[in-house]
């Protein structure tokens, strides 16, 4: 008996399963081209300023992403560039993604100094992303400057309610974190909206020019657990300073930030808060408010207000330790599925169709790749 | 013996693809009694090894695929063949596999490989 031969197609990348799934991708990127941009500079002189010469001169970091790569700094575009809304179907198309948030990933802005050309290039980006993207049905999540709440406010006033919009991006970082008081305008407006805001990475700042930052000289430590850490240092921040009682209807997500660090941030919040509670009445929000505890315990605060994106996922390879994390995590509460195309840290979502975690558990995965995301997007 | 398949020293190998199937320095897949292979040109030397990235399952088979606008990027494909290194790398995260190995050096895992013959413009695989 002869041998059973088969030509493979392999245009579908994941498993064919996955296309039986709405799948809703909250983190993928678009990177159109600075001369693409250009014509979107409204003011003539920070048009100017920005295409003489030198542009916008960046902070110099002491250490690169490329180091880590191998093809270097074509790790930002290990799977290509996506310029317009038919790029994003293409490469959707392949990873089973039915619904792609995208954002135009200016996620260098923060490092910028100059506050007036960085707040054009962030108008100039969004109203790239509307032309291109929003009034082509792709929905969309633009850009808000964290460095200047104003700015944030009046490009929320420009096109906070437009169909298509369905989420505010921004950037979390070791600088103030987002439970500082000076952003309740930007939480009272995106709440008015109905629109979560989605924190992602920020490569301004690697955690450099400090004794720590400046001895980490690799990935691994800057992006598998810098991040993490001020994820997390936002998450309590927010959380302990009272934004979620004053604004309890507004949604947070992190991108990038990991997610199994959520059932350590669970346990130890409740633990330390509820043994040491008297000074959160004089954190501003409370004090103002006359408040002398929070409303709720610190996890129901995680698990109602927070959310995490999955990529990439690195789930244990037994499903029984997996469910545990899982579980642990809340993650049918706080989880959303990211792909964070075209980047080489690219998570397809293959996981949830080769893990037993998922195949016992449907609805926990339609909860992390859909439902969840439903929820809180203005879709 | 069918007609796919040929002996060569005692070991049955089975036809895969025809030498003008597969273009320089990229690869197909095929399944062999279930055995997903990808098959790759290295500027004309042939090495077959497992589909699958031992990391996240990616198809190894689409190593060297043209991205979404190339043009505008460093390099043209998603991983690639490296013919003077004998590597492929996996076109999601660019894994480097050693083709007569199999071997992945940083992290020390290995995927299958299969020895390839080349007969009168036919590429076959021992499995």
């Amino acid at each position: 008996m002869g041998s059973s031969i088969q030509r493979l197609d392999s245009n579908a990348e994941v498993p064919e399963e996955a296309f039986d799934v709405d799948v809703i991708d909250m983190d993928f990127h678009v990177n159109p081209l600075e001369e693409d941009l250009e014509p979107y500079i409204e003011d003539e002189r920070a048009l100017d300023r920005l295409t003489t010469e030198f542009g916008m001169w960046p902070i110099p970091d002491k250490w690169d992403a490329a180091y880590a790569i191998a093809e270097g700094n074509e790790g930002l575009f290990t799977q290509g560039r996506a310029e317009v809304a038919e790029d994003v179907y293409e490469a959707c198309q392949k990873f089973a993604i039915d619904t792609p948030i995208v954002n135009c990933a200016l996620n260098m802005l923060p490092q910028q100094h100059h506050p007036v050309l960085k707040n054009a290039v962030l108008e100039a980006g969004n109203s790239y992303m509307l032309d291109h993207f929003v009034d082509e049905d792709v929905p969309t999540a633009l850009s808000i400057a964290k460095w200047d709440v104003d700015h944030a406010l009046d490009e929320l006033d420009r096109w906070g309610d437009e169909d298509g919009v369905v989420a505010a991006y921004s950037w979390f970082d070791p600088r103030e974190p987002w439970g500082v008081e000076a952003f309740d305008p930007v939480f009272e407006k995106l709440e008015s909206l109905g629109l979560p805001l989605l924190l992602h990475g920020s490569l301004a700042f690697w955690p450099q020019h400090s004794y720590v930052g400046d001895e980490m000289l690799t990935w691994t430590e800057v992006l598998g657990f810098d991040w993490p850490i001020y994820g997390m240092v936002n998450t309590v921040n927010m959380i302990m300073r009272g934004v979620f009682d004053r604004y309890p209807d507004l949604n947070v997500v992190f991108q990038e930030a990991g997610h199994w660090w959520i059932p350590f941030a669970r346990y130890r919040m409740d633990e330390f808060y509820e043994m040491h509670p008297e000074d959160v009445q004089i954190t501003p929000r409370k004090f103002e408010d006359g408040g002398h505890y929070l409303d709720r315990a610190p996890s129901e605060y995680l698990r109602d207000n927070i959310y995490v994106c999955t990529q990439p996922f690195a789930l244990p390879r037994r499903a029984g330790e997996a469910r545990g994390m899982l579980d642990l995590s809340m993650a049918s509460d706080t989880f959303l599925y990211s792909s964070d195309w075209p980047h080489q840290t690219l998570d397809p979502p293959t996981w949830f169709f080769t893990s037993r975690a998922f195949r016992d558990d449907e609805e926990l995965r339609d909860d992390i790749l859909h439902d969840n995301a439903e929820e809180i997007l203005r879709l | 013996m069918s007609d796919d398949t040929i002996a060569i020293g005692g070991d049955e190998y089975t036809r895969v693809a025809a030498v003008g199937d597969i273009e320089s320095n990229r690869g197909i897949a095929v399944s062999v009694d279930g055995i997903e292979i990808a098959v790759f040109n290295a500027d004309g030397e042939f090495y077959a090894i497992s589909n699958r990235c031992a990391h996240q399952s990616a198809p190894m088979c689409k190593a060297g695929e043209k991205k979404i606008n190339a043009e505008h990027t460093w390099t043209e494909s998603r991983g690639g063949v490296n013919a003077e290194a004998c590597t492929v790398s996996c076109p999601w995260h660019l894994w480097e596999w050693d083709l007569e190995t199999g071997k992945n050096e940083a992290s020390g895992q290995r995927i299958a490989t299969f020895d390839v013959a080349v007969r009168d413009e036919d590429i076959f695989v021992r499995i």
